[in-house]
């Protein structure tokens, strides 16, 4: 049988909305934290590891390429977050009208770009 | 969407009674159960990845013995390796739940899965033993 699949929908039935734009980028945001997290588990390493391995990655983490990977990083962490408690609210089941939903997204958008400034103005001038 | 007295009761997060509903249709399988680990996951890492991420941010401009001295108190010790548990765990659901949406072969489906619970078991394994190797070197 030939039934409809995800993808197929989006470009097609689908015009913009910042509800399903938002969702879309909850489950982006959610692969790039997982492949991410590789350089978690690789700074972790580094620290128990010590030595020239911990200064290499320290030296990997402060170049251009390092603190670009640490921004977008951060970036997706406070979007997921924020937008991860969002998705909490709807599963206890506050928040779902239409007006309330896209609300909700902008704050979460603004939220994201407020905690990510604070976070790097911390890294930067603390 | 049908009103309800209590909102949560239109959710799945009263399982016990919306399973008694969903039996009339058959089984779910896995699905409710990586459906509450998913939540579950969500909420502890919600204080367990904002401690990780502003120490982080504390640790930024500082050298390898202040990290090494920050991992090897127990409280922090305790409190990283529950961050990648439950980090990792929500990974893993996340990432499978892709995968059901977009892999449209059983045989791929299996492979992304086996390939994916692998990467996740080494990288989670190897995390917990450096965290470890710091807080028992103390």
């Amino acid at each position: 049988m030939e039934r409809p699949l995800s993808p197929f929908m989006f470009p097609v039935w689908y015009r913009f909305q910042i509800t399903s734009a938002l969702s879309i980028l909850h489950r982006l945001t959610g692969i790039g934290l997982a492949v991410g997290s590789i350089l978690l588990a690789w700074w972790l390493i580094s620290v128990a590891a010590g030595g020239e391995w911990f200064e290499a990655t320290h030296r990997f983490l402060a170049s251009p390429i390092g603190i670009a990977l640490l921004f977008f990083w951060s970036v997706a962490f406070f979007y997921h977050l924020c937008n991860g408690i969002r998705h909490l609210a709807w599963d206890a089941g506050y928040g779902f009208e239409l007006g309330t939903a896209a609300r909700s997204g902008y704050a979460v958008l603004t939220l994201t770009i407020v905690l990510t400034v604070l976070a790097w103005l911390y890294v930067f001038f603390a | 969407m049908t009103k309800s007295a209590v909102p949560s009761d239109t959710t799945a997060l009263r399982d016990e009674t919306m399973l008694r509903h969903v039996r009339q249709l058959g089984s779910a399988r896995d699905g409710l159960s990586e459906w509450r680990l998913q939540r579950l996951t969500a909420i502890a890492l919600i204080p367990l990845s904002l401690y990780f991420v502003a120490s982080v941010l504390w640790l930024a401009t500082s050298d390898r013995t202040t990290a090494a001295a920050w991992l090897s108190s127990p409280v922090t010790a305790l409190l990283v390796m529950l961050f990648v548990l439950a980090g990792f765990a929500h990974a893993l659901v996340g990432l499978r739940s892709v995968f059901l949406d977009y892999v449209h072969s059983r045989a791929r489906l299996v492979a992304a899965g086996l390939l994916v619970r692998a990467a996740v078991v080494l990288l989670a394994g190897a995390s917990l033993l450096a965290i470890l190797k710091l807080f028992l070197g103390h």
